[in-house]
């Protein structure tokens, strides 16, 4: 039974928001000790449930007690013992809460609005890998169960009914937005990397993962010879595509949808003939190409020809910081629905006295 | 409101189709509308329903299929235009595109209702007996105006695929552009389209052709060369779409432009003929009415 007078919640926890990466290092637990620090925490005297979420930029200890007997600071206490931290330390880069905080808590970390990257997704994931580790240990019980439940809810209520997954912010997945408003399915998209720079990196793993075809890559410093392999090929065979041999690109452009340029030769790779060529051979098809190098390695007019659609990476850039703007004014209105729906789970935890089996049932993960 | 009434039909159907306007519109931008996600189809699909209702309300009354006035000319190619877009919502999943189909629809639909001349009551007159004098013209008649139902459609997709282009290379963060359907979908479809109302228009022409040459004196010779010169232009934009003369936002731009010119030239094409053996006919009895 949770009794209306007792707070039967409670989250320690650290984040981005409250400690840098040196201070985020040193309280995240390596996952070698995790075993350890559950079979401690579960000691605690008044503590019925638990949960751990540990990530990269956030490490959270949820709990929950049925009784009055249990102290919120015994886990502040417990972590510093655990990790050999100052208390001190502990309370600049900590938060604590209780009651009805925690549940708007969780509704704001599963829905991404609490991340570094507002909106991102990954979160969800993480904390559902959380929940599920809890589940097996048998430290999640009928109240986390139905908080963690209802935090699934609620992040899925805010992704569907809010702007703040609207967009793209990171720059491959903006290209890859790009590419699908242009070709629409990417599995038909050819794909080909000039150079091997990090936002080729980025972009490729973007496409790759949207299932694109296997990509081609070329650089001006691509070796054949497999003694002296050098960034292109390796890039290529790193995701799974092939290389092209640098002198014989500039006559297979026609042969791919997407072509993106990041080197540092400082002079144009690709120039204004080059294209008109190449889309007489491929007129109905649009051409998406991308220059993400300083100075450009394509021609600006080249966007001046039919189907071609040119963006440098200050276009690119501009288009993820404003939907990374949008997605921020949409926080304050999340935000305030989420707190609703976490009033009114914690309106229904405290007057949950008895909770039918099959409820029980229902909130338990499958595993 | 009579629901037997064919005019009112057509006002409330207007009605709907602006529903599903305002949803459409509203439902990308305000996701919270979550209960009225299938608003704008529903919508449709009643209006739709009115229509169909009143179109054949119409023919009862003037014996045919309505073609005499310009209101039910324009009524019919909005009707096309929305089966054409329901028929391919079932193979393509495209909300936007019934959301601009729905406007056009509204627009035009309450416009020529609102216009009273538009809508002459041709079937009252004394010596009218049917609109049609012979099945093999309505027939002719019927299937133009269903391709024009289809041209209609490839204009909104020509006028889609404009959108998506000019949001593509502002490079700015676009929201109607993440709505639209990819750049070469459209392109794919409105070349889909111009082959399908193309079929559809030479049939036609087939069929009055046939007609025609039985009975040429039924035919003005503007009716019969702004006709020609209409299917020419299609069949012209067909071959060099086909043999990729003429693509991306100038092909675009041409099939909005040809839709244009058709439309105004129906009141030409529609114009009785001049023939003094047409003299007793009803004024709407237009052996040719291709379009």
């Amino acid at each position: 039974m949770i009794s209306p007078s007792t707070n039967t919640l409670h989250l320690l926890g650290s984040s981005h928001h409250t400690a840098d990466l040196k201070a985020r290092e040193k309280i995240s637990l390596p996952p070698g000790h995790i075993d350890d620090f559950y079979s401690g925490l579960t000691k605690l005297p008044g503590l019925k449930e638990c949960l751990l979420l540990n990530t990269c930029n956030r490490t959270e200890v949820y709990g929950a007690s049925d009784s009055g007997n249990f102290s919120p600071q015994l886990l502040s206490q417990y972590f510093c013992d655990f990790r050999k931290l100052e208390p001190d330390f502990m309370k600049h880069h900590t938060y604590e809460c209780s009651g009805e905080k925690v549940v708007q808590h969780l509704f704001e970390v599963t829905s991404g609005i609490d991340s570094q990257m507002v909106g991102e997704t990954e979160i969800l994931g993480q904390v559902k890998k959380a929940y599920d580790d809890a589940c097996k240990r048998k430290v999640s019980g009928k109240i986390l169960n139905r908080l963690f439940q209802k935090g699934f809810q609620a992040a899925k209520w805010a992704r569907t009914n809010t702007g703040i997954s609207k967009g793209q912010v990171n720059l491959g997945n903006v290209l890859c937005e790009l590419a699908r408003r242009i070709f629409g399915d990417m599995k038909k998209c050819r794909f080909l990397v000039i150079g091997a720079g990090d936002i080729a990196e980025s972009a490729m793993e973007a496409f790759k993962s949207r299932g694109s075809q296997p990509i081609t890559v070329t650089g001006r410093t691509f070796d054949w010879c497999p003694l002296s392999r050098r960034k292109p090929d390796e890039l290529a065979e790193k995701f799974g595509g092939f290389a092209l041999a640098y002198p014989e690109f500039q006559d297979s452009l026609h042969l791919f949808d997407v072509i993106l340029t990041s080197t540092s030769s400082g002079k144009a790779l690709i120039d204004y003939q080059q294209v008109q060529k190449c889309m007489k051979l491929r007129p109905s098809r649009p051409l998406f190409l991308i220059d993400s190098s300083v100075p450009r390695n394509i021609e600006e007019n080249v966007s001046k020809l039919d189907n071609v659609f040119l963006y440098n990476m200050d276009d690119v850039s501009t288009i993820a910081n404003e939907n990374l703007k949008s997605r921020m004014d949409e926080v304050d209105r999340c935000r305030s629905a989420l707190a609703k729906r976490a009033v009114q789970l914690w309106d229904q935890m405290r007057a949950y006295r008895s909770p039918p089996a099959s409820i029980n049932q229902s909130t338990a993960p499958l595993s | 409101m009579n629901i037997n009434e064919a005019r009112d039909l057509l006002w409330l159907a207007g009605g709907f189709y602006g529903l599903a306007l305002l949803f459409g519109f509203f439902k990308p931008f305000k996701t919270e509308f979550h209960p009225f996600r299938e608003t704008p189809l529903i919508s449709i699909i009643c209006g739709f329903i009115f229509h169909t209702r009143a179109l054949y309300l119409r023919g009862l009354d003037v014996h045919g299929c309505p073609l005499g006035n310009t209101l039910e000319r324009v009524q019919f190619i909005l009707w096309s235009l929305i089966i054409t877009y329901l028929i391919l919502r079932i193979l393509w999943r495209l909300n936007l595109l019934g959301t601009f189909c729905a406007g056009i629809s509204m627009c035009a639909g309450w416009l020529t209702l609102s216009i009273a001349s538009a809508d002459n009551h041709y079937w009252l007159e004394d010596n009218y007996s049917r609109l049609f004098s012979d099945p093999w013209i309505e027939l002719h008649a019927s299937i133009a105006i269903f391709s024009y139902g289809i041209f209609s459609l490839l204009a909104v997709v020509c006028f889609m695929y404009i959108i998506q282009r000019q949001t593509l290379l502002s490079r700015k963060s676009n929201q109607l552009g993440s709505f639209l359907p990819p750049i070469n979908d459209l392109e794919h479809a409105s070349y889909r389209l111009l082959s399908v109302g193309v079929f559809f228009l030479t049939l036609s022409m087939i069929v009055g052709g046939m007609h025609w040459a039985k009975q040429p004196e039924f035919v003005t010779s503007s009716k019969l060369v702004i006709t020609i010169a209409l299917w020419l232009g299609y069949i012209l934009l067909f071959l060099l779409r086909m043999g990729n003369k003429l693509f991306g936002s100038r092909f675009a731009k041409s099939c909005i432009a040809l839709f244009f010119i058709a439309i105004l030239s129906l009141s030409v094409v529609n114009s009785k003929t001049t023939d003094s053996k047409e003299e007793n006919t009803p004024p709407n009895l237009t052996p040719t009415q291709s379009e």
